[in-house]
């Protein structure tokens, strides 16, 4: 198993060259990548700083008022709230999944888990306002599951699309298939060596996993609970497609409500810049959290 | 030493043997492949009132769909931005790529950086921000399909950057490069010469990531491209309509399923052109390697 680090490592770099001051060195150094990092600038991190600035600012100057004022409403707490459980369920039920589907198809032949990795590819980009659809085509009051079972006498009413659950079951379509892509590579790094040494020192399987399997694997699996943590508290389309609009009956998460007051409030942006800034805070605490489980996981290779 | 040495057992037992697994991934399977097949049932079901399959079936709501000016309009509108996107990515990010490699190793931390913005921070985050800021800065190009395209391009861009960054280190650009030069090509001949054929794997995967990343966004194209009608934003409206509009609801389902369909060939065809792919880990994983050895 090669990573694309050890290539790296044996190639040749173009050795630095050294700093002119001219403004034709510059050129020389920047003007390919100026496109990009335009993009970047321009339509990634400057936008991001802008909520942040405009969270923090009111009438006169800066001020801490929108934050009080959306953290105190009882509406904003219920979302924000919401949107953490939900992310920790979505997690924990794509890892308690996704952990075990990982690793039983890293070790399935070849052509079987290249059936199942397209599979999965396919579900994981299955996301947004189709996959809303897809939910009311199976478990909606006309769904095939719910007709299929009330057909059969069952009388199964299925979970409302609007509701937690329906939520659940709906993230859960793409976040299983995203945990068990990101985390099948890293299963590769548990070295069948490892297990026949265990076994010439007379460890027994469980012994195996609880010594060495698991925490070789724990700071991938980690990182994989954390991803789909993040990317689910960020989920809008299918949020959207299945409870958005839904009036007061319908969940209340972090992203609905900023699209909600987008969509409705014109003197509002200043109260979504907050909710905005509170998601992009979450997210950063996570990606710093995941480097540092990187770092750890990269050990053992 | 004559004791046979026994060949030690693979760490997972083979899981014909084991019922537990094939029911597990019976359970996957169906839960995976049911929503796919209850959404193309759909879009053939005639009257369906009381059973698991519709009573009879129809391909009116196919005719439909595809006579409904709306839908097809919107489809052809997310065609062209998922398109633009992905030429528009590739064309940014192949040049800042290579020129990381070969020439200023100092880009390669600002291009992570930055591919990190939309790899953890939700789409309907970023979208925002370009509201405000567009506001501020260009009110003209609000709502305009060029800023929803740029938009997307921004979101998408990572996804090409890795794909298009791996495949150069496959190929190894920096020597194909240094030959190049040895042999007084200038850097545009070396890209379009050199290294553009050396790296279409990473080319083709990139640009399909980025097209299927525009074609079914949403919190974006509601956000900033206020007014435009791609396919999510029309399924979206569709699908509040359900009630008021049923047959809207099955051309719902037709488009939902060309959809799906689409991404099933694109998904194909990278699995395709990356069958010889080396092991890659979670996102990031290269970059952090990569800074731990300094």
């Amino acid at each position: 198993m090669a990573t694309t680090a050890p290539a790296e490592a044996g190639t040749v770099t173009a050795p630095a060259r050294p700093r002119r001051a001219s403004a034709q060195g510059w050129i020389s150094r920047w003007l390919p990548a100026l496109p990009l990092l335009v993009v970047i600038g321009g339509l990634l991190l400057a936008p991001a700083l802008l909520l942040v600035v405009q969270s923090f600012v009111g009438t006169n100057g800066l001020t801490l008022d929108l934050w009080t004022r959306v953290l105190s409403s009882e509406l904003n707490q219920q979302a924000i709230l919401t949107s953490v459980v939900l992310g920790v369920a979505c997690a924990t039920i794509a890892t308690i999944v996704g952990a075990p589907m990982a690793w039983l198809i890293s070790r399935m032949f070849a052509k079987s888990r290249a059936g199942w990795l397209a599979l999965l590819n396919v579900a994981a980009n299955f996301g947004g306002i189709g996959l809303a659809f897809a939910y009311i085509a199976v478990l909606g009051t006309q769904g095939m599951i719910t007709l299929g079972l009330q057909g059969l006498g069952i009388g199964f009413v299925p979970p409302r699309p609007s509701s937690f659950i329906g939520l659940l079951a709906a993230y859960s379509y793409t976040n299983i298939p995203l945990f068990v892509l990101l985390t099948i590579p890293a299963m590769g790094i548990l070295r069948s060596e490892w297990w026949e040494a265990a076994q010439t020192a007379s460890a027994t399987r469980w012994q195996f996993w609880r010594m060495i399997g698991i925490p070789v694997l724990s700071p991938f699996i980690a990182g994989g609970w954390l991803l789909i943590f993040t990317w689910s508290i960020g989920i809008y389309g299918i949020a959207y497609g299945l409870a958005g609009g839904g009036g007061a009956a319908a969940i209340s998460l972090i992203t609905l409500q900023i699209g909600n007051i987008l969509g409705t409030d014109v003197f509002g942006a200043g109260r979504a810049a907050v909710l905005a800034v509170l998601l992009m805070a979450m997210a950063t605490a996570s990606l710093i959290v995941y480097r540092w489980l990187l770092r750890r996981a990269l050990r053992w290779l | 030493m004559t004791t046979a040495r026994v060949a030690p057992a693979p760490i997972a037992r083979p899981r014909e043997r084991r019922i537990g697994t094939r029911l597990f991934f019976l359970v996957a399977a169906i839960y995976f492949i049911l929503p796919l097949v209850a959404v193309l049932i759909f879009t053939f079901a005639g009257r369906w009132t009381a059973n698991i399959l519709p009573d009879s079936y129809t391909l009116d709501w196919w005719k439909q769909a595809i006579g409904n000016p709306e839908l097809v309009g919107s489809f052809s509108t997310s065609i062209v931005l998922a398109t633009g996107t992905a030429i528009l990515d590739i064309l940014f990010v192949v040049p800042a790529a290579y020129w990381a490699r070969v020439r200023n190793r100092r880009l390669r931390p600002i291009i992570e950086l930055g591919a990190a913005i939309p790899f953890c921070l939700p789409y309907i985050v970023i979208a925002f921000g370009i509201l405000q800021l567009s506001g501020i800065v260009v009110p003209g190009l609000q709502g305009t399909f060029l800023l929803l395209m740029l938009g997307h391009t921004a979101i998408a861009f990572p996804f090409v950057y890795w794909a298009v960054d791996a495949a150069m280190s496959a190929a190894g650009v920096e020597r194909l490069s240094e030959a190049a030069e040895a042999c007084g090509a200038t850097p545009f001949q070396i890209v379009r010469r050199v290294i553009v054929p050396n790296i279409t794997p990473g080319l083709v995967t990139g640009s399909i990531l980025a097209f299927a990343t525009s074609f079914g966004e949403f919190a974006m194209a509601q956000v900033v491209g206020r007014g435009l009608r791609t396919v999510p934003i029309w399924s979206a409206e569709a699908l509040r309509s359900y009630i008021s509009a049923p047959g809207t609801f099955n051309q719902l389902a037709v488009i939902t399923f060309i959809t799906f369909a689409l991404l099933f060939v694109l998904s194909a065809i990278i699995v395709y052109w990356n069958r010889n792919q080396t092991l890659r880990l979670l996102p990031g994983a290269a970059a952090v390697a990569e800074t731990e050895r300094g």
